[in-house]
């Protein structure tokens, strides 16, 4: 009990609140430890997970391939890859002039060899393949269904067109001639009145015409209709908004978690 | 009316083949065919191109990579463009990864830029400080001594016989940072642990879907500017001056855009046929 229980227990409440003092306190010797002796302790234990990574992987892997379960074949991939990595890694370096350790990203070495012409086409084919799925899921499930998914469709579009060249081409007038035909658009829904619509959407053409040949049909003015000055505004202002609540969040519930593992309260660790 | 409602509706339930065709269409033909579309730099990008052209020739620059071959169309052009920027500019540049791919990443771009462009000598103008394990201990490590964290480089030379180390000992004793970062631990890890208790300045680039996580900090000011994914090594491109894989990929991903928001609007107006109809019978 005392050591499977105790012990842990009283090691993660000593450590963690060194941890903690060590950036409120004025003391070399704590201040060195959290700076400097804890983060080593960290490479070093995380230098042991990678091995119990490993074994677990060989293990989950292995009973796939072993008792044939389905999709086995593509475990028997996953231990030949691991196993190659290995032999690329630790036994045999593929050129003599270059020295160990310096071997893994030397020019001419089996590991560059495996990096270069396996990793890479695998590792950029995989990320490439999400341009298609994102244009078919974008076909299929960005639908106006209620008024938030209206908002984030609008967001999306002007993102996209705003952040790259062409959406600079697309005059601030253009956006304004759209804006006035979803406006009829919601007139009409709101009051299923032909006349008003017509009329509504008349009178919106009029004045964003009339004001277009007043100014000269400038591309990027009004400001608050050109594509690259609205996206940057949907990033720096409702975006940033979002991003700050969530790390806000995040913060809270990181301090919260880490108080309750100092105080013991918290025990996954240990089986708890 | 009612043959043209029929013919979207077909579309509407066009095979994902065909979506797959078009989208690889309008993706290479661009890259084989440049339409050669003006690039408009953003402030931010601008900010960023501000804080590196400000600094005193000769500064020490301290250049982290954390990406791998998956995001590389992205984040490469970036820091192909940056080092341009900054060997143009005679920084001393010091690079480290966190990122294991990040190393082979950096020895890309140091061949390719720093001795191939830039005739440079290793260890005098540019070192490869190369991975570490153990993410934003990393840093910390960085932050309080280098030396101990790095007693050699991704060479094997040791630090102490490298000149441009000479003077260099902890995260402070550098002008600036720049983080090429494609997500954990990257941008946000350098600013929580590095830039921010010592008061180096630094920027970075990153990758489309990371913005949203670094924009809080480039608007507090803690991150000078950001390039934000291809588009922004692009604008940063076009800054330095010098075009690269970044503009030549502009095109095609403009057009994607486009026919990706085409479809968007095809499948909504196909979806409000259909609803029509429902209600209708």
């Amino acid at each position: 009990m005392i050591l499977k229980r105790h012990i842990p227990i009283l090691i993660v409440t000593v450590i963690g609140l060194l941890t903690l003092f060590g950036w409120f306190i004025e003391q070399p010797t704590i201040q060195a430890f959290v700076d400097d002796d804890a983060t080593q302790w960290y490479d070093i234990l995380a230098s042991f997970a990678i091995i119990l990574g490993a074994m677990n992987l060989l293990k989950m892997q292995g009973r796939k391939v072993i008792k044939q379960q389905e999709g086995w074949g593509y475990s028997l991939f996953a231990i030949g890859g691991f196993i190659f990595s290995i032999l690329a890694g630790f036994v045999i370096k593929g050129s003599e002039s270059v020295a160990w350790g310096t071997h893994v990203t030397s020019k001419g070495t089996l590991f560059k060899w495996m990096f270069e012409f396996m990793f890479t086409p695998l590792s950029a084919t995989m990320f490439a393949l999400l341009a298609f799925f994102v244009a078919s899921a974008s076909y299929r499930a960005f639908r106006i269904r209620n008024f938030e998914a209206t908002l984030l469709l609008v967001a999306g579009i002007i993102i996209m067109l705003g952040r790259v060249p062409i959406g600079s081409y697309i005059s601030s007038w253009f956006v304004m001639y759209i804006l006035v035909l979803l406006i009829g658009i919601a007139v009409n829904v709101k009051f299923g009145n032909k006349m008003i619509t017509f009329s509504s959407v008349l009178t919106g053409l009029l004045i964003v015409t009339v004001a277009g040949m007043l100014t000269g049909w400038p591309i990027d003015q009004p400001g608050i209709f050109y594509l690259p000055i609205i996206q940057e505004w949907i990033y720096y202002n409702p975006n940033v908004a979002g991003a700050r609540a969530i790390m806000i969040g995040i913060g809270l519930g990181i301090f919260a978690t880490s108080i309750r593992y100092i105080l013991g309260i918290e025990k996954s660790y240990i089986g708890e | 009316m009612k043959k043209i409602a029929d013919f979207i509706l077909k579309i509407g339930e066009m095979d994902r083949r065909w979506i797959f065709i078009i989208i690889a269409l309008v993706v290479l033909l661009p890259l084989f065919f440049p339409i050669g579309l003006p690039i408009r730099p953003t402030d931010s990008t601008q900010t960023a191109y501000d804080a590196m052209d400000d600094l005193e020739h000769g500064s020490k620059v301290l250049m982290s990579f954390e990406y791998g071959p998956s995001t590389k169309p992205e984040i490469h052009p970036m820091t192909y463009a940056v080092l341009r920027h900054l060997f143009k500019n005679k920084h001393k540049v010091y690079i480290t990864c966190l990122w294991p791919d990040g190393q082979f990443m950096a020895e890309e771009a140091i061949e390719e830029i720093a001795e191939q462009e830039f005739n440079l000598t290793y260890g005098k103008d540019y070192v490869l400080l190369g991975f570490r394990p153990g993410n934003e201990a990393v840093v910390k490590g960085i932050v309080s001594n280098i030396r101990k964290l790095y007693s050699t480089d991704a060479r094997g030379t040791l630090t102490d016989k490298i000149p441009m180390m000479e003077g260099i000992n902890k995260l402070a004793d550098f002008d600036f940072i720049f983080t090429a970062s494609a997500g954990y631990p990257g941008t946000v890890e350098w600013v929580q642990y590095g830039a921010d208790p010592t008061g180096v300045p630094m920027s970075t680039g990153v990758t489309s879907i990371q913005v949203n996580e670094v924009m809080p900090y480039v608007q507090s000011g803690q991150v000078k500017g950001i390039l934000a994914g291809m588009p922004g090594a692009a604008e940063y491109e076009k800054l330095v001056g010098i075009p690269g894989i970044g503009t030549s990929g502009m095109d095609a991903q403009s057009v994607a855009h486009v026919v990706i928001v085409l479809f968007i609007i095809f499948g909504n107006v196909a979806f409000f046929i259909e609803r029509q109809r429902q209600k209708k019978y």
